[in-house]
């Protein structure tokens, strides 16, 4: 059993990263993350285990501090909040193209523009369509819990590491304010120097005698080569969506219906497949974890049990939910429900939605 | 012509006429409630019709301004308020801009574009709230927060070393900058009045107090003990004097700036340096803008302020030219000018 503690989101996030031997952090205060900074900040991470913490001048400051940091080899990470995150695209999209492994994290609020500092699911579409310029994807991990924010961390690095690729842990204002039990995992070491040139040949380590000199780049004016950097690439996601699919499912089994939802809304559909099961609904809740990849298989697997409707709840005008239709191939019915703008829908909302657009006719 | 005025006299506005309905939400106490009254009192005075004001602000607390003036206005991006009014004025040169950001918004993620604003020379107004730390988010360090300042971010203290807004400026080559305090309502207002008119990017820095996340951080330069050692008002054509006795000075020894006592060691207000905010070099200007405390008083009022030439100006002349050197005078003569060809 690990150490348990009363967190919110962003500290429990923030202690994963020191504890996941990250070698540094940088990131510019935003509503409602500024959390993360200030508690790795107040823990002194230098004296724990030589992570580097840095407030940067602005949100592209600290991405490419993470892209800088990630070619030298190191586990590093970033975090904000939508205006933000919208700020890092560009960083994002040279890092999947410079093949470079980091974590960051958006703990989402409303938008568009700069919105309002309330929770929101509205980043989907930029978290797993691109954001960025390019074809590129990126793993995106989503907590529906603070445990999770801890988790993902760890899991992040991992998976960035593994695939060479950007991990986005995409929260949102709740998940990320509110404070429940985590079981924090033991301390993971970081890697000495000599173990991340050993271990990370692409990195840049410093050129010694009879090796190749090592050019960070996402840049081939050659299209050809360019053409086959992004066959590799779309290779690489290909083994990400075979491999790397999470979710969870929750009282699927005998399930006429199902309600997709994950993070926030998840635990508040879960509340309301609780309801509906009170009623005889036979209801049950996918989660999704990983949003990128998308679990389409599991999805069409479940429409030939005989799913009769998919109710695709989100903190958004609808987002998911064309993944969603994407997935089932029209095998039945797929509605969305959400409110947004920084509105959090409730349980009983959910339950009537399922009731009017799903079940209703 | 074009924007052609119906009205021949311009109609004497009040004060009243700049306060907006709105309900101003900073704490009580907060020097920017000082600094809208300010404003307040500078606009009607400035023979501008009320429609032509835009006020332009980034992200921040200062960046409330624009629902607080009863004019147009644009709450824009965090730190992209420099490059924001830039495409007001020069898309409509007859308004008058106003660009009011903070010490975040303009020196930490808006750096870049505040400096090029400054270079070219758009002539706007830019108020520079600097409170030395991030207040909307609640206490964070900012580009301004001194070294070793204790904040949520910096609880070991900053490791890094501050911005002085006015040596960025005169760096950018800027031709106005002026320093004032939010605890002087009437220093706000005879300073503000001259950025106006400046023509060209003006810069005022408002020493500004944050009650909540860093109260007190101009207390060396505000208090009635410690004030008059540590601030200096300059005017242009007097001598740099300060001190509660008044018998404090500066002057240029070679290349550096030293505080001297008058009637110590033949000391005489004759050897005193001059203020001369029409100097073209910026030597001086930069000096006695990187005056700090402890070796030196800050100075306060109008530092530089230079007549150049503005860039829409530049832009402007360069388009009547053309439009009278150009033997193109129609759209069918551009379409058959050069580069035409028959097909056989």
């Amino acid at each position: 059993m690990g150490e348990l503690k009363l967190m919110k989101g962003n500290e429990a996030l923030a202690e994963a990263a020191i504890r996941a031997g990250a070698d540094a952090y940088f990131g510019y205060p935003i509503t409602p993350q500024s959390e993360v900074i200030e508690y790795l900040m107040a823990e002194k991470p230098y004296d724990r285990t030589g992570m580097v913490v840095l407030q940067a001048e602005s949100e592209i400051a600290a991405i490419n501090m993470v892209y800088g940091a990630a070619g030298a080899g190191k586990r590093v990470l970033t975090s904000s909040s939508s205006p933000g995150v919208s700020l890092k695209q560009e960083g994002i999209s040279y890092i999947a193209g410079s093949e470079l492994p980091c974590v960051y994290a958006n703990v989402v609020r409303g938008g568009p523009g700069l919105g309002t500092i309330q929770p929101s699911q509205a980043d989907y579409f930029q978290s797993t369509k691109g954001g960025g310029h390019g074809d590129y994807k990126q793993i995106v991990l989503a907590p529906a819990s603070v445990q999770e924010m801890s988790d993902f961390v760890k899991l992040g690095f991992d998976l960035a590491f593994q695939y060479r690729i950007p991990v986005l842990i995409l929260s949102d204002g709740v998940i990320g304010q509110m404070m429940e039990k985590v079981e924090l995992f033991d301390q993971i070491p970081r890697l000495t120097d000599e173990e991340v040139a050993e271990k990370y040949p692409w990195a840049t380590t410093g050129k010694k005698k009879g090796t190749e000199r090592r050019i960070i780049t996402s840049l081939d004016l050659d299209s050809n080569k360019m053409e086959e950097h992004n066959l590799h690439l779309q290779r690489k996601y290909k083994t990400i969506v075979e491999n790397e699919v999470r979710y969870e499912l929750i009282d699927c089994d005998d399930a006429e219906y199902i309600i997709v939802a994950y993070g926030s809304s998840a635990r508040i559909s879960q509340k309301a497949v609780q309801m509906a099961r009170k009623k005889g609904i036979k209801v049950g809740l996918f989660r999704l974890i990983t949003l990128f990849p998308f679990p389409a298989k599991q999805m069409q697997e479940l429409c030939k049990k005989g799913v009769k409707g998919w109710l695709a709840v989100e903190m958004s005008a609808g987002q998911m939910v064309e993944d969603v239709m994407l997935s089932v191939k029209g095998c039945a019915k797929v509605e969305h429900f959400g409110r947004f703008g920084g509105i959090v829908h409730t349980p009983e909302e959910v339950l009537r939605a399922l009731e009017e657009k799903i079940i209703g006719d | 012509m074009e924007n052609q005025i119906i009205e021949t006299e311009i109609i004497q506005l009040t004060k009243e006429d700049f306060s907006s309905d709105q309900m101003v939400k900073w704490c009580p106490g907060c020097g920017d409630h000082a600094i809208l009254h300010s404003v307040e009192n500078v606009f009607p005075n400035l023979g501008i019709r009320k429609e032509d004001f835009v006020v332009v602000s980034g992200i921040g607390c200062s960046s409330r301004f624009p629902y607080y003036m009863n004019t147009y206005g644009v709450h824009s991006i965090h730190g992209r308020a420099a490059a924001l009014a830039t495409g007001v004025k020069l898309a409509n040169p007859k308004l008058s801009v106003w660009m009011i950001t903070g010490d975040g918004d303009c020196m930490a993620i808006g750096g870049n574009h505040f400096i090029h604003t400054i270079r070219r020379n758009i002539d706007i107004n830019i108020l520079l709230f600097n409170n030395k730390i991030y207040g909307l988010t609640k206490g964070q360090y900012s580009p301004t927060t001194p070294k070793g300042h204790k904040t949520k971010t910096s609880p070991q203290g900053t490791y890094e070393r501050p911005f002085n807004p006015g040596e960025l400026v005169i760096g950018a080559q800027g031709n106005f900058f002026a320093r004032v305090l939010d605890t002087n309502p009437k220093g706000m207002t005879a300073v503000f009045m001259e950025a106006a008119k400046h023509k060209g990017t003006s810069l005022v820095e408002i020493m500004q107090n944050c009650v909540i996340f860093f109260n007190k951080a101009h207390e060396l330069i505000t208090s009635r003990e410690t004030r008059d050692d540590n601030q200096l008002q300059i005017e242009h054509g007097k001598p740099l004097i300060f001190g509660k006795e008044k018998n404090k000075g500066i002057i240029l020894k070679g290349t550096r700036l030293e505080v001297v006592t008058i009637g110590e060691n033949g000391v005489t207000e004759a050897d005193l340096l001059v203020h001369d905010q029409y100097e073209k070099d910026p030597g001086v200007h930069m000096m006695i803008a990187r005056m700090m405390p402890p070796e030196f008083p800050v100075a306060l009022g109008v530092i530089r302020s230079v007549a150049a030439e503005t860039f829409e100006q530049s832009m402007m002349d360069s388009i009547a030219y053309e439009k009278e050197h150009s033997s193109i005078k129609t759209v069918d003569e551009m379409l058959n000018s050069g580069g035409t060809w028959t097909i056989e």
